[in-house]
Protein backbone atom coordinates (compact mmCIF):
# COMPACT_ATOMS: atom_id res chain seq x y z
CA UNK A 1 0.00 0.00 0.00
CA UNK A 2 1.51 3.43 -0.81
CA UNK A 3 2.08 6.05 1.40
CA UNK A 4 -0.46 9.07 2.48
CA UNK A 5 0.98 12.48 2.44
CA UNK A 6 -0.65 16.19 2.91
CA UNK A 7 1.59 19.19 3.09
CA UNK A 8 1.73 22.22 3.95
CA UNK A 9 -1.48 22.00 5.72
CA UNK A 10 -0.79 23.82 8.89
CA UNK A 11 -0.84 27.55 8.48
CA UNK A 12 0.96 28.68 10.95
CA UNK A 13 4.10 26.62 10.55
CA UNK A 14 6.47 27.64 7.78
CA UNK A 15 6.32 23.97 6.54
CA UNK A 16 4.18 20.69 7.46
CA UNK A 17 3.20 17.21 6.82
CA UNK A 18 1.14 14.50 7.45
CA UNK A 19 1.91 10.87 6.80
CA UNK A 20 0.33 8.10 7.23
CA UNK A 21 1.41 4.76 6.44
CA UNK A 22 0.43 1.11 7.50
CA UNK A 23 -0.99 2.43 10.52
CA UNK A 24 1.29 5.10 11.22
CA UNK A 25 0.35 8.47 11.15
CA UNK A 26 2.42 11.58 12.30
CA UNK A 27 2.59 14.79 11.69
CA UNK A 28 5.19 16.83 11.53
CA UNK A 29 6.09 20.82 10.96
CA UNK A 30 9.20 22.95 10.46
CA UNK A 31 9.79 26.19 11.42
CA UNK A 32 12.71 27.59 9.84
CA UNK A 33 15.36 29.38 9.27
CA UNK A 34 14.70 31.38 12.34
CA UNK A 35 16.94 33.08 15.05
CA UNK A 36 19.06 30.79 17.10
CA UNK A 37 19.82 31.17 20.37
CA UNK A 38 22.89 32.61 21.09
CA UNK A 39 24.38 29.20 22.90
CA UNK A 40 23.77 27.10 20.07
CA UNK A 41 24.51 29.62 17.37
CA UNK A 42 27.10 28.59 15.05
CA UNK A 43 29.23 31.08 12.66
CA UNK A 44 29.01 28.98 9.77
CA UNK A 45 26.33 26.47 10.22
CA UNK A 46 22.39 26.08 10.79
CA UNK A 47 21.53 24.21 14.14
CA UNK A 48 18.81 21.52 13.86
CA UNK A 49 16.71 20.91 16.45
CA UNK A 50 14.31 17.82 16.53
CA UNK A 51 11.38 17.09 18.84
CA UNK A 52 9.37 13.99 18.51
CA UNK A 53 6.45 13.80 20.83
CA UNK A 54 5.06 10.04 21.11
CA UNK A 55 1.24 9.00 21.01
CA UNK A 56 0.39 9.26 24.40
CA UNK A 57 2.17 10.58 27.58
CA UNK A 58 5.47 12.49 27.54
CA UNK A 59 9.07 12.13 25.93
CA UNK A 60 11.16 9.29 27.47
CA UNK A 61 14.58 8.54 26.79
CA UNK A 62 13.13 6.54 23.47
CA UNK A 63 12.10 9.15 22.04
CA UNK A 64 15.37 11.33 22.73
CA UNK A 65 17.50 8.39 21.35
CA UNK A 66 15.13 8.45 17.97
CA UNK A 67 15.55 12.39 18.29
CA UNK A 68 19.51 11.48 17.33
CA UNK A 69 19.16 9.10 15.40
CA UNK A 70 16.91 11.80 13.17
CA UNK A 71 19.27 14.85 13.50
CA UNK A 72 22.59 13.06 12.91
CA UNK A 73 20.39 11.86 9.34
CA UNK A 74 19.07 15.17 8.79
CA UNK A 75 22.31 16.99 8.84
CA UNK A 76 24.02 15.50 6.37
CA UNK A 77 20.89 15.82 3.57
CA UNK A 78 19.83 19.59 4.71
CA UNK A 79 22.45 22.53 3.43
CA UNK A 80 23.33 23.90 6.90
CA UNK A 81 25.98 26.34 5.23
CA UNK A 82 23.91 27.85 2.87
CA UNK A 83 21.53 29.43 5.61
CA UNK A 84 24.73 29.89 8.85
CA UNK A 85 23.40 31.23 12.19
CA UNK A 86 20.09 30.10 11.91
CA UNK A 87 17.64 27.63 13.76
CA UNK A 88 15.74 24.76 11.69
CA UNK A 89 13.23 23.45 13.97
CA UNK A 90 11.42 19.91 13.64
CA UNK A 91 9.00 18.56 15.77
CA UNK A 92 6.92 15.32 15.10
CA UNK A 93 3.75 14.23 16.50
CA UNK A 94 3.01 10.84 16.26
CA UNK A 95 -0.77 10.81 15.72
CA UNK A 96 -1.16 6.94 15.98
CA UNK A 97 0.09 3.45 15.84
CA UNK A 98 -1.41 0.35 14.52
CA UNK A 99 -3.30 -1.68 17.04
CA UNK A 100 -1.40 -4.43 18.26
CA UNK A 101 1.71 -2.93 17.21
CA UNK A 102 3.41 -3.06 20.80
CA UNK A 103 2.73 -7.33 21.02
CA UNK A 104 5.17 -8.24 17.92
CA UNK A 105 8.58 -8.74 19.28
CA UNK A 106 9.75 -5.47 17.30
CA UNK A 107 11.35 -2.74 18.83
CA UNK A 108 8.74 -0.61 18.39
CA UNK A 109 11.09 2.84 18.37
CA UNK A 110 12.96 0.67 15.35
CA UNK A 111 9.35 0.46 13.63
CA UNK A 112 8.45 3.52 14.11
CA UNK A 113 11.88 5.02 12.46
CA UNK A 114 11.24 5.25 8.99
CA UNK A 115 8.04 6.94 9.68
CA UNK A 116 9.44 9.91 10.97
CA UNK A 117 12.55 9.84 8.48
CA UNK A 118 10.19 10.07 5.67
CA UNK A 119 8.03 12.63 7.75
CA UNK A 120 10.85 15.11 8.14
CA UNK A 121 11.66 14.99 4.68
CA UNK A 122 8.39 16.06 3.34
CA UNK A 123 8.10 18.70 5.92
CA UNK A 124 11.57 19.85 5.00
CA UNK A 125 10.28 19.94 1.30
CA UNK A 126 7.35 21.49 2.01
CA UNK A 127 8.90 24.47 4.05
CA UNK A 128 11.74 24.94 1.40
CA UNK A 129 14.89 24.02 3.35
CA UNK A 130 17.50 23.93 0.94
CA UNK A 131 18.64 20.15 0.98
CA UNK A 132 21.94 18.77 -0.92
CA UNK A 133 19.52 15.58 -1.56
CA UNK A 134 16.46 13.56 -0.76
CA UNK A 135 15.56 10.32 1.80
CA UNK A 136 14.15 7.34 1.84
CA UNK A 137 13.82 5.12 4.38
CA UNK A 138 12.21 1.59 5.16
CA UNK A 139 11.80 -1.16 7.62
CA UNK A 140 12.99 -4.84 6.85
CA UNK A 141 12.02 -7.50 9.02
CA UNK A 142 13.21 -11.08 8.93
CA UNK A 143 11.80 -13.87 10.77
CA UNK A 144 13.04 -17.05 12.51
CA UNK A 145 13.26 -19.58 10.24
CA UNK A 146 11.89 -23.32 12.22
CA UNK A 147 13.12 -25.17 9.48
CA UNK A 148 16.93 -24.66 8.09
CA UNK A 149 15.47 -23.17 4.98
CA UNK A 150 15.55 -19.07 5.28
CA UNK A 151 12.32 -17.12 5.26
CA UNK A 152 12.37 -14.25 2.48
CA UNK A 153 12.65 -10.96 4.44
CA UNK A 154 9.54 -8.70 4.94
CA UNK A 155 9.53 -5.46 3.34
CA UNK A 156 7.46 -2.69 4.86
CA UNK A 157 5.60 -4.84 7.12
CA UNK A 158 1.89 -3.82 8.64
CA UNK A 159 1.22 -4.78 12.04
CA UNK A 160 -0.75 -7.75 11.05
CA UNK A 161 2.21 -9.51 8.97
CA UNK A 162 4.62 -9.17 11.77
CA UNK A 163 1.89 -11.06 13.91
CA UNK A 164 1.59 -13.32 11.64
CA UNK A 165 5.17 -14.00 10.91
CA UNK A 166 6.44 -14.44 14.97
CA UNK A 167 8.87 -14.71 15.84
CA UNK A 168 10.86 -12.20 14.10
CA UNK A 169 14.57 -12.83 14.77
CA UNK A 170 16.03 -9.18 13.63
CA UNK A 171 14.41 -5.64 12.15
CA UNK A 172 16.58 -3.31 10.17
CA UNK A 173 15.97 0.01 9.33
CA UNK A 174 17.63 1.63 6.11
CA UNK A 175 17.33 5.59 5.13
CA UNK A 176 18.98 5.95 1.40
CA UNK A 177 19.68 9.65 -0.10
CA UNK A 178 18.34 9.91 -3.92
CA UNK A 179 21.61 9.03 -5.38
CA UNK A 180 21.68 5.80 -3.88
CA UNK A 181 23.84 6.36 -1.17
CA UNK A 182 23.34 4.43 2.32
CA UNK A 183 22.83 7.37 4.71
CA UNK A 184 21.19 5.46 8.06
CA UNK A 185 21.22 1.57 9.36
CA UNK A 186 20.08 0.68 12.21
CA UNK A 187 19.71 -3.26 13.26
CA UNK A 188 18.63 -5.01 16.04
CA UNK A 189 18.33 -8.43 16.54
CA UNK A 190 20.51 -11.55 15.18
CA UNK A 191 21.27 -11.95 11.94
CA UNK A 192 24.12 -12.88 9.68
CA UNK A 193 26.61 -10.73 7.04
CA UNK A 194 24.44 -12.14 4.22
CA UNK A 195 20.77 -11.71 5.83
CA UNK A 196 21.96 -8.05 6.25
CA UNK A 197 23.19 -7.46 2.59
CA UNK A 198 20.00 -9.32 1.50
CA UNK A 199 17.47 -6.72 3.03
CA UNK A 200 20.04 -4.23 2.75
CA UNK A 201 19.29 -4.74 -1.36
CA UNK A 202 15.77 -5.14 -0.89
CA UNK A 203 15.81 -1.95 1.27
CA UNK A 204 17.55 -0.24 -1.94
CA UNK A 205 15.30 -1.79 -4.45
CA UNK A 206 11.86 -0.45 -3.25
CA UNK A 207 14.13 2.82 -2.03
CA UNK A 208 15.88 4.16 -4.64
CA UNK A 209 14.94 5.05 -7.97
CA UNK A 210 15.78 2.19 -11.27
CA UNK A 211 18.98 2.56 -12.73
CA UNK A 212 17.82 1.58 -15.83
CA UNK A 213 18.63 -1.06 -17.47
CA UNK A 214 18.21 -4.73 -16.34
CA UNK A 215 19.19 -4.44 -12.57
CA UNK A 216 21.30 -7.06 -10.54
CA UNK A 217 18.55 -7.67 -8.20
CA UNK A 218 16.05 -8.38 -10.66
CA UNK A 219 15.51 -11.85 -9.01
CA UNK A 220 14.62 -10.33 -6.00
CA UNK A 221 10.79 -11.21 -5.24
CA UNK A 222 9.67 -7.42 -4.07
CA UNK A 223 5.80 -7.58 -3.04
CA UNK A 224 3.84 -6.48 -5.65
CA UNK A 225 1.89 -3.90 -3.66
CA UNK A 226 4.83 -2.12 -2.80
CA UNK A 227 5.74 0.88 -4.19
CA UNK A 228 8.76 2.57 -5.42
CA UNK A 229 9.21 5.38 -2.51
CA UNK A 230 11.29 7.47 -5.06
CA UNK A 231 8.41 7.52 -6.91
CA UNK A 232 6.12 7.95 -4.46
CA UNK A 233 8.17 11.61 -3.80
CA UNK A 234 8.34 12.59 -7.06
CA UNK A 235 4.33 12.00 -7.26
CA UNK A 236 4.25 13.76 -3.99
CA UNK A 237 5.89 17.06 -4.95
CA UNK A 238 4.32 16.93 -8.83
CA UNK A 239 1.57 17.16 -6.65
CA UNK A 240 2.56 19.92 -4.39
CA UNK A 241 3.79 21.93 -7.78
CA UNK A 242 0.54 21.57 -9.69
CA UNK A 243 -1.35 23.23 -6.31
CA UNK A 244 0.83 26.02 -6.25
CA UNK A 245 0.94 26.57 -10.30
CA UNK A 246 -2.75 26.07 -10.72
CA UNK A 247 -3.39 30.19 -11.14
CA UNK A 248 -1.30 29.87 -14.61
CA UNK A 249 -4.05 27.11 -16.14
CA UNK A 250 -6.87 29.11 -14.37
CA UNK A 251 -9.65 30.75 -16.21
CA UNK B 1 9.59 33.58 -20.71
CA UNK B 2 9.77 29.61 -21.09
CA UNK B 3 8.31 27.55 -18.37
CA UNK B 4 9.54 23.93 -18.52
CA UNK B 5 7.22 21.14 -16.60
CA UNK B 6 10.17 20.06 -15.18
CA UNK B 7 9.40 19.53 -11.58
CA UNK B 8 12.44 18.98 -9.03
CA UNK B 9 13.65 17.21 -6.38
CA UNK B 10 16.73 18.78 -3.86
CA UNK B 11 19.43 17.41 -5.23
CA UNK B 12 18.69 16.41 -9.12
CA UNK B 13 20.98 17.53 -11.30
CA UNK B 14 20.09 19.42 -14.33
CA UNK B 15 20.83 18.31 -17.56
CA UNK B 16 22.76 20.86 -19.87
CA UNK B 17 19.68 20.82 -22.50
CA UNK B 18 17.18 22.03 -19.73
CA UNK B 19 19.20 25.08 -19.08
CA UNK B 20 18.48 28.05 -21.10
CA UNK B 21 20.17 29.00 -24.79
CA UNK B 22 21.09 32.46 -24.82
CA UNK B 23 20.99 34.47 -27.95
CA UNK B 24 24.03 36.76 -26.89
CA UNK B 25 27.00 34.03 -26.44
CA UNK B 26 29.01 36.77 -23.81
CA UNK B 27 25.83 36.37 -21.22
CA UNK B 28 26.78 34.86 -18.10
CA UNK B 29 23.97 31.94 -17.12
CA UNK B 30 22.84 33.26 -13.68
CA UNK B 31 21.35 31.03 -11.41
CA UNK B 32 18.48 32.26 -9.00
CA UNK B 33 16.92 30.56 -5.63
CA UNK B 34 17.11 26.97 -5.04
CA UNK B 35 19.89 26.22 -8.02
CA UNK B 36 23.40 25.71 -7.06
CA UNK B 37 26.43 25.35 -8.70
CA UNK B 38 28.78 22.60 -7.83
CA UNK B 39 32.18 22.30 -9.78
CA UNK B 40 32.80 21.46 -12.50
CA UNK B 41 29.91 21.79 -14.16
CA UNK B 42 27.00 20.15 -12.11
CA UNK B 43 23.84 22.48 -11.73
CA UNK B 44 21.48 20.71 -9.06
CA UNK B 45 18.64 21.81 -7.22
CA UNK B 46 18.33 22.09 -3.79
CA UNK B 47 14.25 22.95 -3.37
CA UNK B 48 11.56 21.21 -4.66
CA UNK B 49 9.69 23.04 -7.08
CA UNK B 50 9.50 23.72 -10.74
CA UNK B 51 12.41 24.52 -13.15
CA UNK B 52 12.00 27.97 -14.96
CA UNK B 53 14.31 29.43 -17.44
CA UNK B 54 14.55 32.83 -18.74
CA UNK B 55 16.68 32.72 -21.86
CA UNK B 56 16.53 36.55 -22.55
CA UNK B 57 18.63 37.29 -19.75
CA UNK B 58 20.12 33.59 -19.58
CA UNK B 59 18.91 32.76 -16.09
CA UNK B 60 17.61 30.09 -14.38
CA UNK B 61 15.60 29.16 -11.18
CA UNK B 62 13.12 27.23 -9.23
CA UNK B 63 9.58 28.11 -8.64
CA UNK B 64 7.93 27.35 -5.68
CA UNK B 65 5.40 28.75 -3.01
CA UNK B 66 6.27 27.72 0.43
CA UNK B 67 8.02 28.28 3.33
CA UNK B 68 9.38 30.94 5.24
CA UNK B 69 10.90 34.13 3.16
CA UNK B 70 14.79 34.90 3.34
CA UNK B 71 15.91 37.86 2.40
CA UNK B 72 17.64 38.91 -1.12
CA UNK B 73 19.22 42.58 -2.12
CA UNK B 74 16.84 44.27 -4.18
CA UNK B 75 13.71 42.72 -2.48
CA UNK B 76 10.66 45.31 -1.44
CA UNK B 77 9.80 44.43 2.09
CA UNK B 78 7.04 45.82 4.48
CA UNK B 79 9.34 45.87 7.67
CA UNK B 80 7.52 45.74 11.59
CA UNK B 81 9.68 48.30 12.98
CA UNK B 82 10.75 46.82 16.76
CA UNK B 83 12.44 48.97 18.57
CA UNK B 84 14.89 51.98 17.93
CA UNK B 85 18.55 52.03 18.73
CA UNK B 86 20.85 55.10 18.91
CA UNK B 87 21.26 55.29 15.07
CA UNK B 88 18.71 52.87 13.70
CA UNK B 89 15.61 51.32 13.93
CA UNK B 90 15.34 47.20 14.60
CA UNK B 91 12.88 46.17 12.37
CA UNK B 92 11.40 42.64 11.85
CA UNK B 93 10.70 41.32 8.26
CA UNK B 94 9.87 37.96 9.46
CA UNK B 95 8.81 36.85 12.82
CA UNK B 96 11.02 35.37 14.84
CA UNK B 97 14.44 36.04 13.25
CA UNK B 98 17.11 38.61 13.81
CA UNK B 99 16.51 42.09 13.58
CA UNK B 100 17.11 44.03 10.51
CA UNK B 101 18.48 47.51 10.70
CA UNK B 102 17.20 50.29 9.27
CA UNK B 103 19.43 53.49 9.86
CA UNK B 104 17.77 56.34 10.97
CA UNK B 105 18.96 58.48 7.88
CA UNK B 106 17.96 56.28 5.25
CA UNK B 107 14.59 58.51 4.54
CA UNK B 108 13.92 60.95 2.42
CA UNK B 109 15.31 64.50 3.35
CA UNK B 110 16.12 62.89 6.68
CA UNK B 111 18.89 65.00 8.40
CA UNK B 112 20.00 63.99 12.46
CA UNK B 113 17.42 66.84 13.75
CA UNK B 114 14.14 65.81 10.99
CA UNK B 115 15.03 62.20 11.18
CA UNK B 116 11.54 60.41 11.31
CA UNK B 117 10.22 59.06 14.81
CA UNK B 118 9.08 55.29 14.36
CA UNK B 119 7.12 54.25 17.30
CA UNK B 120 7.55 50.31 17.64
CA UNK B 121 5.17 48.35 15.64
CA UNK B 122 4.78 50.90 12.94
CA UNK B 123 5.20 49.49 9.16
CA UNK B 124 7.84 50.59 7.10
CA UNK B 125 8.07 50.16 3.33
CA UNK B 126 11.58 49.52 2.59
CA UNK B 127 14.33 47.68 -0.20
CA UNK B 128 16.51 45.06 1.37
CA UNK B 129 20.09 46.31 0.68
CA UNK B 130 22.18 43.45 2.46
CA UNK B 131 20.58 39.90 2.59
CA UNK B 132 22.37 39.43 6.00
CA UNK B 133 23.94 35.63 5.45
CA UNK B 134 26.98 36.89 7.32
CA UNK B 135 25.62 39.29 9.44
CA UNK B 136 22.36 40.88 10.23
CA UNK B 137 19.78 42.28 7.30
CA UNK B 138 19.94 45.97 6.45
CA UNK B 139 17.57 48.00 4.90
CA UNK B 140 16.68 51.31 3.40
CA UNK B 141 14.08 53.44 2.17
CA UNK B 142 15.97 55.76 0.09
CA UNK B 143 17.75 54.77 -3.59
CA UNK B 144 21.19 55.37 -2.32
CA UNK B 145 22.38 56.94 -5.81
CA UNK B 146 19.12 59.56 -5.89
CA UNK B 147 18.75 59.94 -2.22
CA UNK B 148 14.75 60.06 -3.48
CA UNK B 149 12.53 57.73 -1.66
CA UNK B 150 10.45 56.52 -5.07
CA UNK B 151 7.77 55.52 -2.72
CA UNK B 152 9.40 53.63 0.18
CA UNK B 153 9.11 55.16 3.65
CA UNK B 154 6.82 54.86 6.95
CA UNK B 155 3.12 53.65 5.75
CA UNK B 156 0.58 55.32 7.92
CA UNK B 157 -2.91 53.63 8.59
CA UNK B 158 -4.58 51.44 6.72
CA UNK B 159 -4.07 47.46 7.52
CA UNK B 160 -1.78 44.51 6.89
CA UNK B 161 -3.22 41.33 4.94
CA UNK B 162 -1.00 38.18 5.10
CA UNK B 163 -0.75 36.87 1.42
CA UNK B 164 1.81 33.82 0.35
CA UNK B 165 5.39 34.50 -0.81
CA UNK B 166 4.14 33.69 -4.52
CA UNK B 167 1.08 35.69 -4.61
CA UNK B 168 3.54 39.18 -3.38
CA UNK B 169 5.51 38.07 -6.32
CA UNK B 170 3.22 37.60 -8.63
CA UNK B 171 1.72 41.34 -7.68
CA UNK B 172 4.60 42.44 -8.00
CA UNK B 173 5.52 41.15 -11.47
CA UNK B 174 3.24 43.16 -12.93
CA UNK B 175 1.76 41.79 -16.70
CA UNK B 176 3.25 38.63 -15.91
CA UNK B 177 1.64 37.54 -12.21
CA UNK B 178 -1.61 37.38 -14.36
CA UNK B 179 -3.03 39.53 -11.46
CA UNK B 180 -5.89 41.98 -12.73
CA UNK B 181 -8.08 42.36 -9.46
CA UNK B 182 -6.20 45.39 -8.42
CA UNK B 183 -6.59 47.28 -11.83
CA UNK B 184 -9.91 46.20 -12.08
CA UNK B 185 -10.90 47.64 -8.36
CA UNK B 186 -9.49 50.64 -9.02
CA UNK B 187 -11.74 51.79 -11.58
CA UNK B 188 -14.51 52.30 -9.15
CA UNK B 189 -12.28 52.54 -5.88
CA UNK B 190 -9.59 54.67 -4.92
CA UNK B 191 -7.26 53.19 -2.58
CA UNK B 192 -3.41 52.63 -1.96
CA UNK B 193 -1.61 49.27 -1.45
CA UNK B 194 2.33 48.19 -0.88
CA UNK B 195 3.42 45.14 -1.76
CA UNK B 196 6.28 42.90 0.46
CA UNK B 197 7.71 40.60 -1.03
CA UNK B 198 7.94 39.10 2.64
CA UNK B 199 4.02 38.24 2.04
CA UNK B 200 2.39 41.24 3.58
CA UNK B 201 -0.12 43.47 1.61
CA UNK B 202 -0.52 46.52 3.01
CA UNK B 203 -4.37 48.40 1.92
CA UNK B 204 -5.29 51.50 2.61
CA UNK B 205 -8.68 52.26 1.07
CA UNK B 206 -9.66 55.60 2.96
CA UNK B 207 -12.21 53.80 5.16
CA UNK B 208 -12.49 50.35 7.05
CA UNK B 209 -14.94 48.99 4.67
CA UNK B 210 -13.29 49.52 1.17
CA UNK B 211 -9.67 48.26 2.96
CA UNK B 212 -11.04 45.20 4.33
CA UNK B 213 -12.77 44.30 0.83
CA UNK B 214 -9.59 45.04 -1.06
CA UNK B 215 -7.48 43.19 1.42
CA UNK B 216 -9.83 39.65 1.53
CA UNK B 217 -10.38 40.35 -1.80
CA UNK B 218 -6.28 39.86 -2.97
CA UNK B 219 -6.38 37.37 -0.44
CA UNK B 220 -9.11 35.20 -2.02
CA UNK B 221 -6.95 35.50 -5.33
CA UNK B 222 -4.26 33.66 -3.77
CA UNK B 223 -6.11 31.37 -1.75
CA UNK B 224 -8.08 30.20 -4.53
CA UNK B 225 -5.69 30.82 -7.66
CA UNK B 226 -8.11 32.91 -9.60
CA UNK B 227 -7.67 32.84 -12.87
CA UNK B 228 -8.74 36.32 -15.21
CA UNK B 229 -12.11 35.75 -15.53
CA UNK B 230 -12.55 34.79 -11.67
CA UNK B 231 -10.97 37.82 -10.72
CA UNK B 232 -13.36 39.86 -12.83
CA UNK B 233 -16.12 38.00 -11.32
CA UNK B 234 -14.87 38.74 -7.86
CA UNK B 235 -14.02 42.39 -8.66
CA UNK B 236 -17.78 42.86 -9.40
CA UNK B 237 -18.69 41.11 -6.02
CA UNK B 238 -16.78 43.08 -4.41
CA UNK B 239 -17.92 46.13 -5.89
CA UNK B 240 -21.53 45.28 -5.67
CA UNK B 241 -21.05 44.96 -1.81
CA UNK B 242 -19.62 48.12 -1.29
Amino acid sequence: MAPEAHLSHLHRADGSATYTHNGYSVIGAVNGPIEVQRRDEMPEEATLEIHVRPAAGIGSPKERHLETLLHNTLRSIILTRSIPRTLVQITLQVRSLPEGGTVTDVNTSLALLPHLLQTALLTLLSASIPLSTTLTSVLVAIPASKSSKPIAPLLAPTADDLLRARPIRSTHVFAFSGNRKLLLNESHGVFTYEEWDEACEMAEEVCCKDKGGVGLNEGVEVDGSQVNLDEWLRSVVKRKVEVEQRWRIAP
Amino acid sequence: MATSSTVLLPGDSISPSALPKPQNRKKHLTLGPGLRHMPPNTIASTIAGLLVTDSKKNAAWVEYNSGRYLPAAGDLVIATVNTSGGENFNCLITPNTPYASLPHLAFEGATRKTRPQLSSNSLVYCRVINPGKDSFPELTCVDPSTGKSEGLGPLKGGMVFKISLGMARRLLAGKKGGVTLLEGLSEKLGFEVAIGRNGVLWVDGGSVKATLAVGRAVQEVDEQALGEKGQKKLVEKVLRGL
